[in-house]
């Protein structure tokens, strides 16, 4: 099996991960000829590969360390309440999708005129529902102790040091960007996005019962912020991420001692020492000019071209103003994934470095 | 002259002065008394009389919002008897926590907890994603998932700020990760972009003793300052602006015209 | 007057034309003079709310801290080997002594990406970030890893008495070529 334990490592590895992951959402949510992996019985076979996946890591001892913390047990769970609970919705949505096609109301429509009287009907759902997750809670405190460590020491960094874990897709961002980007602006911007998307969708359809085509745009959007630049960040964070912030598979010994040469250069350097072959500029106006000029056309030009050609019907729809808005929390977005790959590609460090001013982009 | 049939005790409470005075309607097992259960309990008041079939069904709401309801509830009560035997300060809150387990009855306590910590950040999450797969953000909802945005983000801060109550090496340096975030505000924090330009003469106006993330730990570290600071805000704080939100939310889900289904 | 009444809220409505002269209203009291009344009172209202958040913002900093020493002897210049990073003050006042072949220099143990303190890997020659990874040489130069600028040194003098006096109150930044300063190091 060590070849089967090597390959998962290698695979794991974030670019190649990454890549995958980009490609394998965008074939599983726009391709039509792979939609039979929204209905049940793939989930099943999905369910059992993962399951059978994770009782085949338990049996390693690397695998077996990380998964059983008991911080890391949540997580575990998570990946495969958000796998099924994104599969349902996708497989509710492309059921009321055929339905409307024929020109059949949704599903949901069948009973929404139907009123019914919340005792006994709703609130011993409810109380089913207490029960149980009081049960879930109290046997899971039984069998698994909350993590304690040593005092407090200012002094002593823990290696690996991590945020909690519902934090560790931000922290895992502060690999590509700088700590004013990937922990303020982003995660405003995220905030943000989020309240404004009732008011930039310009989409009235799909209100209150599951659709897909309806409403592909919007959910292509969501679903790519929220399962690929949040949970595939925070399992990557969570799990490959070992000590000095290294990567290491799921199968791999955390070794303090891995090298990994981390030889990252600014934009600036390239230009000026390899292109030009001159040294540096002093003046850091003069140092950064194409980094900065770089920046202005990504968030000017690209609405722009955008705006006359692919977006042309989503501009017309939405007007200047919700466009603008939309089309600048898109360009934020992305822009992680095209960091990342300047990254892995290039060593990229940073586009816009003045450090002086403690701005680096 | 034949005695009148004896009642069971049971009815006999049922029909008492005290059990009246405290429900004021017959047993529930006709239309009228039902709604009336409903409608004269200050609980159930969260709840209309009637709601639409389509939005009791599991699968369409998966009972998300609810889970993350319930599990606030049992964080407060849970955490309110930690409140009981921990102290916020550097030298006892390490301590107290060992003790929780070791010392104190039912040494689950903090465990509870935590894992309902870990549960509502969960459940909050998967609520975001049905709430937006069913567009159920839509009008006239708009404003209602911008509060549920907020309470996402305060749930957020719950969980942070109490991470750092046991004061142990795990809660301390990812607060210092954290919190050394607000450091990189710009222009509010001492190394943000912009904290430069904010200069009288010589004297910079943002520095380390006056900034975003001093307001944040009370100090230039995370110490017993921050310990206190994070324990009013995770105790008091959160919880009360949560609450207030929450009651917003639920008003308005009511006011929108229920759980959401086709129009 | 009328700049006060755009620092209000939003403009009191303007009230409908008065059904008949009001008994009740004084006398000289114009619709104007009412208007900039109001204004005012809007004005001075807004004003007592912000100087009060103002205040309640302030009362979040202590003026007085308490918080360990910020400056501390640390031996004789004797006593550190060329070549050699000194970690005896790392855990008391997180301090990093370094002495290269002509200079003695006091590094903040203090990662400038996100604050962990970096420990020093005697075998790879240099220290080494355990949060997110960022390297730096034994000058203190940041090589790898995702730290925006080299760690930055304290002032550091000789005492009176021929001790090392390091202070902590006063930090010396290579990027804005500080480390020429004659104090951010010592001569040996």
């Amino acid at each position: 099996m060590q070849w089967f334990k090597s390959a998962v490592d290698w695979l794991c590895n974030p670019p190649i991960l990454f890549t995958l992951i980009f490609i394998l959402f965008f074939v599983a949510f726009l391709w039509r000829r792979v939609f039979w992996i929204w209905t049940p019985r793939a989930a099943l076979i999905l369910f059992g590969l993962g399951a059978a996946f994770v009782a085949f890591g338990i049996t390693d001892p690397n695998f077996r360390l990380i998964v059983s913390k008991p911080d890391n047990v949540p997580i575990v769970g998570m990946l495969f309440l958000v796998g099924f609970f994104t599969w349902l919705s996708m497989y509710l949505g492309l059921k009321n999708d055929e339905r409307l096609a024929k020109s059949l109301p949704p599903e949901e429509k069948l009973e929404s005129e139907i009123k019914i009287l919340v005792w006994p009907d709703l609130v011993y759902t409810e109380m089913l529902c207490m029960i149980l997750w009081s049960v879930l809670l109290i046997v899971w405190s039984i069998y698994l102790k909350a993590p304690i460590e040593e005092p407090a020491n200012p002094a002593k960094t823990p290696n690996p040091s991590k945020a909690p874990w519902y934090f560790l897709g931000l922290q895992e961002m502060l690999v590509y960007y700088d700590p004013w980007i990937a922990g303020v602006l982003l995660p405003g911007l995220i905030i943000v996005g989020l309240m404004a998307l009732p008011y930039i969708d310009p989409n009235k359809k799909g209100n209150g019962y599951y659709t897909f085509f309806e409403r592909k745009w919007e959910i292509l959007t969501f679903q790519f912020g929220f399962l690929v630049l949040w949970v595939m960040m925070i399992i990557t964070g969570t799990f490959f991420r070992g000590p000095n912030q290294n990567f290491f598979g799921p199968f791999e010994h955390w070794d303090v001692h891995k090298l990994v040469p981390l030889s990252n250069i600014n934009l600036s350097e390239v230009i000026w020492v390899k292109l030009f072959n001159v040294g540096l500029p002093t003046n850091w106006l003069v140092r950064e000019s194409f980094g900065i000029l770089l920046v202005v056309a990504y968030f000017a030009l690209i609405p722009m071209l955008l705006g006359r050609t692919l977006f042309r019907p989503f501009f017309e729809k939405m007007g200047m103003v919700r466009y603008q808005i939309l089309i600048f929390l898109l360009l934020c977005m992305v822009s992680l994934p095209i960091k990342m790959y300047l990254r892995w590609l290039f060593n990229m460090h940073y586009v816009v470095a003045i450090p002086e001013y403690f701005f680096n982009i | 002259m034949a005695a009148p049939p004896k009642k069971s005790l049971f009815t006999q409470i049922r029909e008492g002065q005290v059990w009246n005075s405290i429900f004021r309607h017959g047993p529930p097992d006709n239309t009228r008394n039902r709604s009336l259960a409903v409608l004269t309990n200050v609980f159930l008041h969260l709840h209309p009389v009637k709601v639409r079939k389509s939005g009791l069904r599991l699968k369409y709401t998966w009972c998300a919002g609810g889970t993350t309801f319930f599990l606030f509830l049992v964080e407060t009560i849970t955490g309110l008897l930690l409140m009981f035997y921990y102290r916020p300060t550097s030298e006892y809150a390490f301590s107290d926590i060992l003790d929780l387990r070791s010392q104190v009855p039912l040494g689950i306590m903090r465990e509870i907890h935590r894992w309902g910590a870990h549960a509502m950040v969960i459940a909050v999450w998967l609520h975001m994603l049905r709430v937006f797969m069913t567009g159920s953000y839509k009008p006239p909802r708009e404003f209602n998932w911008n509060i549920g945005v907020l309470l996402l983000v305060l749930t957020l801060l719950l969980s942070f700020t109490g991470y750092l109550l046991p004061w142990d090496q795990l809660a301390m340096w990812a607060v210092t990760v954290g919190s050394n975030m607000a450091r990189a505000t710009p222009f509010l924090g001492n190394e943000g972009p912009g904290a430069a330009l904010l200069r009288v003469g010589d004297i910079s106006l943002v520095h380390a003793g006056d900034d975003a993330r001093f307001a944040l730990l009370a100090g230039r570290f995370v110490g017993s300052g921050a310990l206190l600071r994070f324990y009013v805000l995770h105790c008091v704080g959160i919880p009360l602006v949560a609450a207030v939100l929450m009651a917003v939310h639920f008003w308005r889900v009511r006011k929108d015209g229920g759980i959401s289904g086709p129009l | 007057m009328p700049d006060e009444i755009k620092a209000g809220a939003a403009p009191p409505p303007t009230p409908a034309a008065p059904a008949a002269p009001a008994a009740s209203a004084a006398p000289g009291v114009t619709r104007r003079g009412f208007l900039t009344w109001i204004g005012v009172a809007w004005a001075s209202f807004s004003g007592a709310m912000g100087v009060a958040s103002l205040s309640t913002l302030r009362y979040f900093f202590p003026n007085v801290l308490f918080e360990p020493p910020q400056t501390f002897k640390a031996g004789f210049p004797e006593e550190y080997i060329a070549g050699q990073v000194d970690n005896r003050f790392k855990e008391s006042f997180g301090v990093f002594m370094v002495r290269d072949e002509k200079t003695l220099y006091a590094l903040k143990a203090v990662c400038t990406h996100l604050g962990c303190t970096p420990n020093w890997l005697e075998a790879e020659f240099k220290f080494k970030c355990p949060c997110h990874g960022s390297g730096f040489y034994m000058s203190g130069i940041n090589f790898e890893g995702p730290a925006p600028r080299p760690l930055e040194r304290y002032r550091i003098v000789t005492a009176e008495d021929g001790q090392i006096l390091v202070d902590k109150t006063k930090i010396y930044r290579e990027e804005k070529g500080e480390w020429q300063d004659p104090e951010s190091f010592i001569a040996t």
